[in-house]
């Protein structure tokens, strides 16, 4: 295996792992819980 | 941008797959973007023919061929077949066809991920057709009534159609995520030695913006429809007030994707467009830097001015005039693109074959499409034109010029280079004219019955408006029909023809037109390397 081929495989590998990360972050982020949690946050400062 | 190519050697060592594995295996960007295209395509006609049923039956008033429910579904598998299964898989085969050869990489970063994402969709395609089906089994419940929007508590209420169509949306997501993905890293990680990010040519950046945008935007109307899929199923009230949710919620999540979705249709074809109009205009593009610019600027002000379809549900005050001004903000850019593509054309040498024809008429008719958009993005007008045939006409003055021609032209520019021949320029012309005359003879007069009060998605209508229907059917049968011209022209082109030289365009630039014409199963193996003398 070329070297540089395997370095730019593994740096492919790594950026798609991010962006896949980002991407479950957003769809989680779609689910409303953090209104509560807003809520609560409000609630406390008061 | 020059560069140099001499190490290049088309690497005849490697294997060259052949049967179905070609196919179902393949990691190959150009098998796997003709893949692409040939799906779109199929999902084209399927979409179409929907279509095409819809504006038959609004040909007089009355109830003629369909019942209103199967006339919402049919609305509602038009919408989906032709956004989900037509556009965004059009522009990703353009994507996996030339993002490699344009930035010099010998394939996508990610292939066996390439191959997934492909392979994904016959499968989410053959769900989203099952919604449209069952209901007409025994048992298979009521038919899809909500649009493509699927708002609640409509969407809660329809039957087991429902359930196919949430996991049809779930698999083209995941689909486009993992595109998007690839896409991305691609982009980023595997351009030529020397190719910064801007001296990409144009058409990537535009899948870079649209990559990113999908990644932002999907995942949010997968979350939508998870909590529209446990409403349904599992007790669960995200969107039932009576249980203490929202169905405003449902909106607000699906717009902040089906907003965003309407730029990721529009700017691979803008980026199209960025390569044809200066290829026959024979003139560099006119502001790359600010095209890249006004690109970011659409995408990320798109991002957050979703709630201007929502503008009757009640909001306060300040939260329409944020949208609204958004929403206006917004044609800032896109008329800096459009300005862009007139000063390229100025004092070009322009020549007018097909794609160029598409290509001038996607500015007229686009910009046509935009100012009804800014009618539209004024809350006290839009309360009078909301959920009216008017709205029906914008939409699709935006996204058949602004998305589907733009495609065509592209598959018209770039179809000598995949096949090795030339396409027949006079039965491309012929196409053309008579597209662009149904798609005028369709759209136009349904913005006199928005504006005179004909609701949309309603079967039936009062007679005062029938004459304009009238015309609107008989321009969508034109319309319809000719893109079997249009599949005549690509077998034939595929079949056999004039062969295409290397640069196949006189005014084309860029690494694509230094491959070969069919370019061979593996290119630039061993990278060009740019000479950085000009930018553009």
């Amino acid at each position: 295996m070329n070297p540089r081929n395997d370095q730019l495989r593994h740096k492919n590998r790594r950026l798609a792992w991010i962006l896949g990360g980002f991407a479950l972050l957003v769809l989680i982020t779609s689910f409303p819980f953090w209104q509560n949690i807003f809520k609560v946050l409000g609630e406390a400062v008061r | 941008m020059s560069y140099t190519n001499a190490l290049h050697d088309e690497a005849h060592h490697h294997d060259n797959p052949t049967g179905w594995r070609r196919w179902l295996f393949s990691t190959n960007h150009k098998d796997i973007g003709t893949l692409y295209l040939l799906f779109a395509l199929t999902m084209l006609f399927m979409g179409g023919a929907s279509a095409m049923l819809i504006r038959a039956e609004l040909f007089q008033p009355g109830i003629q061929l369909l019942d209103p429910d199967l006339y919402n579904n049919l609305v509602t598998n038009h919408a989906l077949l032709m956004i989900f299964g037509a556009v965004m898989p059009a522009a990703a085969g353009l994507a996996n066809w030339m993002i490699p050869l344009m930035i010099g990489a010998p394939d996508m970063a990610l292939p066996r991920m390439n191959n997934l994402s492909f392979w994904i969709l016959p499968a989410a395609g053959t769900m989203l057709i099952l919604s449209f089906v069952v209901p007409f089994f025994p048992g298979g419940g009521s038919q899809i009534n909500t649009g493509w929007t699927l708002y609640p508590p409509l969407s809660v209420q329809v039957g087991m159609s429902m359930d196919f169509l949430i996991f049809a949306i779930h698999l083209l997501g995941i689909s486009s995520v993992l595109a998007s993905i690839n896409i991305i890293v691609t982009l980023l990680n595997m351009r030529a030695p020397g190719m910064t990010l801007m001296q990409m040519p144009i058409f990537c950046w535009t899948w870079l913006v649209t990559a990113f945008l999908l990644i932002l935007v999907v995942p949010v109307l997968a979350g939508g429809v998870t909590m529209l899929l446990f409403d349904r199923h599992f007790g669960t009230s995200f969107f039932d007030a009576a249980g203490g949710g929202d169905p405003v919620l449902f909106q607000h999540l699906f717009w902040f994707f089906g907003h965003p979705e309407v730029y990721v249709l529009l700017l691979p074809s803008i980026g199209v467009l960025s390569h044809i109009i200066p290829t026959f205009a024979r003139k560099p593009l006119f502001g790359y830097k600010s095209m890249v610019g006004a690109m970011i600027a659409v995408g990320t002000i798109g991002m957050v001015v979703w709630a201007h379809h929502q503008y009757t549900i009640g909001m306060s005050l300040g939260a329409v005039s944020y949208f609204m001004i958004g929403t206006i903000i917004i044609s800032i850019p896109v008329g800096l693109m459009i300005f862009n593509f007139i000063a390229t054309m100025w004092r070009g040498a322009m020549t007018f074959e097909t794609p160029m024809l598409f290509a001038v008429a996607i500015i007229l008719m686009f910009t046509f499409g935009g100012l009804s958009g800014v009618m539209l993005a004024v809350v006290p007008a839009d309360m009078q034109y909301h959920d009216s045939m008017f709205v029906v006409a914008h939409f699709h003055y935006v996204l058949m010029p602004g998305a589907v021609f733009g495609l065509f032209a592209g598959v018209f520019y770039w179809l000598p280079k995949w096949t090795g021949h030339m396409y027949d320029e006079r039965l491309g012309k012929i196409f053309f004219w008579i597209n662009v005359t149904g798609f005028n003879l369709t759209f136009f007069p349904q913005h006199f019955l928005g504006l005179a009060g004909m609701p949309r998605r309603i079967i039936d209508y009062n007679v005062m408006f029938t004459e304009f229907n009238a015309i609107s059917s008989v321009g969508a049968m034109i319309f319809g029909f000719s893109h079997l011209l249009l599949l005549y022209i690509i077998i034939k082109t595929i079949r056999g023809g004039e062969p295409a030289t290397n640069r196949v365009w006189e005014g084309a630039k860029g690494l694509e037109w230094e491959v070969a014409s069919p370019p061979p199963f593996h290119t630039w193996e061993t990278p060009p390397l740019i000479r950085q003398e000009q930018t553009s």
